[in-house]
């Protein structure tokens, strides 16, 4: 039976693992090349790595620790983070990821998405948009790590990104980020009822019913989280767990 | 000395301080059936008491306190038996897990099927892996068989230190006479020397120890003077087998056996399955199954055949050597050429344990405890 995907989230941040809350305050939660090897033997739908300080810092992606990662992961990899020239689209998919998640550069120069969705074609273009919701609670394109509000309305943006070739959208709520309170279920909504890509939804999930929430009421295609695949308990011990599958079959029945 | 091996268990001459009586006896299996005799009450009437006192003081003592004990927990067979047995003695345990970044799938989803079916609280403390890497790193380089006193260490002071922030007075542990009484010194020594570890560190480690949670000398001194922290080793108040505690986690809790002992952490299989044997010809498992041979749990000669069993499964050992190689960044020949060189052991280096100021303290301790006992 088909199901919808499932995407585990890991953030980088000076070669670590980090999980944020709210785009803030990362938490170290270990060593990214053992943490790959425990979800690749989790059998996790695919994984999307995000180097969170690589655009601000302007740097390169490091290949070298990509490269390791890679060697652990028999599924789908998308990495995102400081992807600013084909080349580096080039070096990514060539150490062996999937998929190459565009953000920043996308947002101050549009034209480098039908550059990258030609050279390489769109299914390995995922273009990540994050979301935050402003004080009357308009939502807007969040740049800089999600902590710029940016005036960029987030379903025309996901339609411009779209119509420049992108794969597959990675719509991300800054507000929802680590809480565990469930999607941002209306945003998801507006941008996938508004684009034919598929839309992977992020910020919020703490529970297997969310997801379901997200695809059947939101329309997402598919579902990422970060938090809920690292921590347990009330002590928000780091420990890697993964839905099994007969759970997931469940839950989107 | 030529090879001799015991004809009471089966450690041999691969220690080398082993000691044969003329009978060909060696002394760990004799220390280790004293160690019974004298830690293990043999009447199951006058041990279930002895365990119920325990536990009823545990009881009292946590009264009003969100936990009243703390247990370690690795995903293995003795720690999550801990979990499950003081969950069923009626205790209020505080789970803690060190990651050192070394932890299999089966480990974590053992630690987490347990706890989520128990009930019981986690706190996990992650090491900081760029960190911790030079570390382990700077003993292979140093040439000792001490490789898991980094994570062993840490263990300790985190566990320790979790005692103290929850106000936790009993830490129980799964170390238990039944299954490892027997562990040559040479085979690994230095677990609570933080001025071992240092100087380790310092000679061939690439980073400075900033947030590697240690036990200083100093604060082992502290530690003992004012926590009155009493540690429990659980298992020797029960009639502790190890194939009738995996049978009971397989049924009770859907956890899953890994192999060897200590084999749910990668890197310690990696240790004990190839460094050990390969380059210090020391077979942990010799020492394992002497233990449970003194404690009657296999017969010498089921130990003889177990022996004969491969120590790595070959696919394993290749795809391990692939993966700790690429976790710490080198080539494969630079990691045999770090298994070419000449071994060195604990004595080689400076530690607390040789330094003039342990040896005056720890006298100036025996004469204290000398003294109040004439008083």
């Amino acid at each position: 039976m088909f199901r919808p995907r499932v995407i585990p989230c890991l953030l980088l941040m000076n070669s670590g693992l980090v999980k944020t809350i709210k785009f803030q305050n990362p938490q170290y939660v270990g060593d990214p090349i053992n943490a790959v090897k425990i979800f690749n033997e989790k059998s996790v739908d695919e994984l999307i790595l995000l180097d969170i300080t690589a655009s601000m810092e302007n740097r390169k992606p490091a290949l070298n620790q990509l490269s390791r990662i890679c060697s652990e992961a028999f599924m789908p990899l998308c990495y995102g983070g400081g992807v600013s020239t084909l080349e580096d689209i080039s070096s990514i998919l060539s150490v062996g990821f999937e998929k190459v998640s565009i953000n920043n550069k996308a947002i101050y120069t549009p034209e480098f998405i039908s550059a990258a969705s030609s050279t390489f074609g769109s299914q390995s273009i995922v273009v990540s948009i994050d979301v935050k919701k402003d004080f009357w609670g308009r939502y807007s394109v969040a740049g800089q790590r999600g902590t710029k509000a940016l005036k960029l309305n987030p379903v025309l943006w996901a339609q411009e990104v779209e119509r420049r070739g992108a794969g597959e959208l990675f719509v991300n709520s800054v507000d929802r980020d680590g809480t565990g309170i469930g999607y941002d279920y209306s945003l998801i909504k507006m941008i996938a009822e508004a684009v034919d890509i598929p839309v992977i939804a992020c910020g919020g999930a703490g529970k297997v019913n969310d997801f379901t929430r997200a695809i059947k009421e939101s329309g997402a295609s598919a579902v990422s989280a970060g938090s809920m695949f690292v921590f347990h308990g009330k002590h928000r011990a780091v420990l890697i767990t993964f839905p099994s599958e007969e759970e997931l079959k469940q839950a989107f029945l | 000395m030529g090879y001799q091996q015991c004809v009471r268990c089966v450690m041999d001459t691969t220690d080398p301080e082993i000691v044969f009586d003329e009978k060909g006896q060696c002394n760990h299996c004799k220390s280790a059936e004293r160690a019974i005799a004298k830690d293990i009450i043999a009447d199951p009437i006058a041990k279930q008491k002895a365990l119920q006192t325990i536990v009823e003081k545990i009881k009292k003592d946590g009264q009003g306190k969100e936990y009243d004990c703390l247990i370690g927990v690795s995903g293995g067979v003795d720690s999550t038996y801990v979990a499950y047995k003081v969950k069923e003695l009626g205790l209020r345990p505080l789970a803690v897990h060190v990651d050192n970044g070394w932890n299999s799938e089966l480990s974590v989803s053992n630690i987490e099927k347990a706890l989520k079916t128990l009930n019981i609280d986690l706190y996990t403390y992650v090491l900081d892996w760029n960190e911790f890497k030079y570390l382990q790193m700077a003993f292979l380089r140093a040439s000792v068989p001490d490789l898991e006193i980094p994570t062993d260490h840490a263990i300790n002071s985190v566990l320790r230190s979790m005692t103290t922030k929850h106000n936790i007075k009993y830490m129980i542990f799964g170390s238990n006479i039944n299954t490892e009484s027997i562990l040559p010194r040479r085979w690994s020594h230095g677990h609570q020397d933080w001025g071992y570890i240092q100087a380790i560190n310092k000679r061939f480690g690439g980073k400075e120890l900033k947030s590697f949670p240690h036990l200083s000398f100093w604060k082992k001194i502290y530690y003992r003077i004012t926590n009155r922290l009493e540690i429990i080793n659980l298992l020797d108040y029960l009639d502790y087998s190890k194939s009738g505690a995996i049978e009971i986690l397989q049924k009770e809790l859907n956890w899953q056996y890994y192999g060897g002992k200590h084999y749910e952490s990668v890197y310690t299989r990696f240790v004990q399955g190839y460094i050990l044997p390969n380059k210090f010809n020391y077979d942990k498992r010799k020492a394992h199954l002497s233990s449970l041979i003194v404690s009657g749990e296999i017969s010498r000669d089921e130990a003889i055949q177990d022996l004969e069993k491969p120590i790595y499964p070959p696919d394993l050992l290749e795809e391990d050597l692939r993966f700790v190689n690429s976790k710490f960044g080198i080539t494969e020949t630079e990691f045999y050429r770090l298994m070419e060189l000449p071994n060195k052991e604990f004595e080689d280096y400076p530690s607390d344990e040789r330094s003039i100021k342990y040896k005056l303290i720890k006298s100036m301790y025996e004469f204290y405890k000398g003294f109040f006992k004439r008083t």
